[in-house]
């Protein structure tokens, strides 16, 4: 009778697909202060072309990061309500991973263009945090 | 319809139940929109996904469109579309008191 009326106690989840708070654009922060100091590194070596070599190489390598760290954040972490509080996040996100790409760190050799990246993934650091508030 | 307790796991939906609460929910009652019920995800990119506890925001369609109180975290309709009919399997009757242990 107890049995009919009552059920089995069951766990129910209130979690993510993965552990939460996996997704920070610290994670981008990281790789591009890593890029901005390739890039003071090989102006402070301008006669070595190997290490301008292996640098450029690694270089490609962190931007590539940036790119994909943002982009995983903007698919996977944020929502249509945070697009729609935040209407100028899509551009931020094109921009930033511009930045990050042929018309950014991958070609430039100018710190200035790392100090525009991490400008960017701070903007949008910002939002995230304050979504992470809401 | 059946009275049971469900244990919830998570924090997706702070701060109204946190991990450990236990809830009185029963299965098989009417969804009433804006309560918690328990309902059933759809498979994610990694398999099944377990049974979860949700809040029914509003009507999709045929189906219903579940959120987590917690926007920060959490897997609801925003990542995977309204739920069937037949995925919300029990509605969340009350938070029963906190067992005070030692």
């Amino acid at each position: 009778m107890l049995k009919r009326l009552f059920a089995p106690t069951i766990e129910v989840s209130a979690h993510c697909d993965l552990p939460c708070g996996v997704y920070d654009p610290a994670q981008a922060r990281i790789e591009a202060e890593s890029i901005k100091a390739i890039l003071q590194k090989v102006a402070e070596k301008p006669d070595d072309q190997d290490f301008k070599t292996r640098a450029a190489i690694i270089k490609e390598q962190r931007s590539q990061l940036v790119k994909e760290h943002l982009w995983v954040l903007w698919t996977d972490y944020f929502k249509p309500p945070h697009f729609e509080k935040y209407p100028q996040l899509h551009t931020l996100v094109n921009e930033a991973t511009k930045l990050a790409g042929a018309g950014g760190t991958k070609a430039s050799w100018d710190v200035a263009t790392a100090d525009e990246l991490l400008g960017k993934i701070d903007e949008i650091a910002t939002i995230f945090a304050e979504t992470k508030k809401a | 319809m059946q009275l049971g307790i469900a244990v919830v796991r998570g924090r997706s939906m702070l701060p109204t139940y946190r991990d450990g609460d236990r809830l009185l929910v029963l299965y098989g009652a009417r969804v009433v929109r804006g309560r918690a019920h328990v309902v059933d995800l759809p498979p994610g990119p990694d398999g099944p996904r377990p049974v979860a506890v949700k809040r029914v925001t509003r009507r999709d369609g045929d189906g219903w469109w579940v959120e987590c109180d917690n926007p920060a975290e959490g897997v609801d309709s925003w990542t995977v579309g309204a739920l069937p009919e037949s995925a919300v399997r029990a509605r969340v009757v009350t938070r029963l008191p906190h067992r005070r242990t030692g």
